[in-house]
């Protein structure tokens, strides 16, 4: 996988979300040709976006904006990020395809949902 | 300034406290009475992990004392950046001395009721926090990073009275 900077993830995030909203397709989000980060942030006490599409081996990075600490956790605890602090993020690497609702551990009111697609095979 | 003194009336409303004071809100004593309601929350929290034994009670005390304890240390690495000191004014003395009287009726209950005073104070409390942040201090402050983190503060302490009222819904505590 390609190792990017924390820059370059915001800007691959930007970037997407821009190529995203000038070819006017709706949320969710999904990543492909290759293996990518996928920016969520964190600001209002809410994830945005609230719902990503990544493939097999994308990986989604957690950057909190708020004063509060916050967590990424699967509701059914197979994965976590711990706390992350304002300003802070944390990556994970998702390999196995399914859906993967979680929330905050701290503040359970914010809901997001990731989708791991199969990655196609060429 | 009416509105400070209308404040402080709700203050005093909440808390049963007695107290007289008309004097104008500068940036100092914003902060001061900012951190203060912030530390005071705290202290309730500690109170709550000390007495409740009921899970949801313990997981927002729990949630206070880590949020809370966010905002200030943001506050304080601002204080220190602008190297200024706080202002102690009759605001953070009303909200100190209700909290101690509040605490003290706290510490006088346990289980159920305990967990209905504590959970009914805390909602109150936020409202009444919240309402002082948006209406009068971010629009009377004048440095903007001090209102840069009230704004962001605002955010944290609006969803502590959206967990406050669910949990106060969730205990039943009004039946």
């Amino acid at each position: 996988m390609r190792e990017l900077t924390s820059l370059t993830r915001r800007q691959f995030g930007h970037g997407l979300g821009t190529v995203l909203a000038l070819t006017g397709l709706p949320r969710p989000l999904r990543a492909h040709d290759g293996t990518h980060e996928v920016m969520v942030r964190i600001a209002g006490f809410a994830f945005d976006p609230p719902e990503i599409e990544i493939l097999a081996g994308d990986s989604v990075t957690w950057i909190n904006g708020d004063l509060a600490p916050h967590t990424a956790t699967a509701r059914d605890g197979s994965w976590e990020t711990g706390p992350i602090d304002r300003d802070g993020e944390f990556t994970i690497t998702f390999d196995a395809p399914g859906t993967y609702p979680y929330v905050c551990e701290f503040h359970p009111q914010m809901q997001a949902t990731i989708v791991v697609r199969p990655k196609a095979v060429d | 300034m009416k509105t400070l003194t209308l404040l402080i009336g709700l203050a005093v409303a909440a808390t049963g406290v007695s107290a007289q004071a008309d004097e104008a809100m500068n940036d100092l004593k914003i902060a001061h009475t900012a951190y203060t309601a912030g530390s005071l929350d705290i202290r309730y929290a500690h109170l709550a992990l000390a007495i409740s034994e009921t899970d949801a009670v313990r997981e927002f005390a729990q949630t206070m004392i880590r949020d809370h304890s966010a905002v200030n240390e943001q506050a304080g690495e601002l204080i220190a950046e602008l190297d200024v000191t706080p202002q102690d004014n009759a605001l953070s003395r009303a909200l100190v001395e209700g909290a101690a009287a509040k605490r003290a009726e706290l510490t006088g209950l346990t289980g159920v009721n305990f967990d209905c005073a504590y959970a009914t104070n805390e909602l109150g409390y936020h409202q009444l926090v919240n309402q002082t942040v948006a209406e009068t201090f971010i629009p009377a402050v004048t440095v903007e990073p001090l209102k840069l983190l009230l704004e962001d503060a605002l955010v944290t302490f609006r969803a502590h009275e959206a967990h406050a009222e669910h949990m106060v819904a969730d205990l039943q505590c009004a039946s």
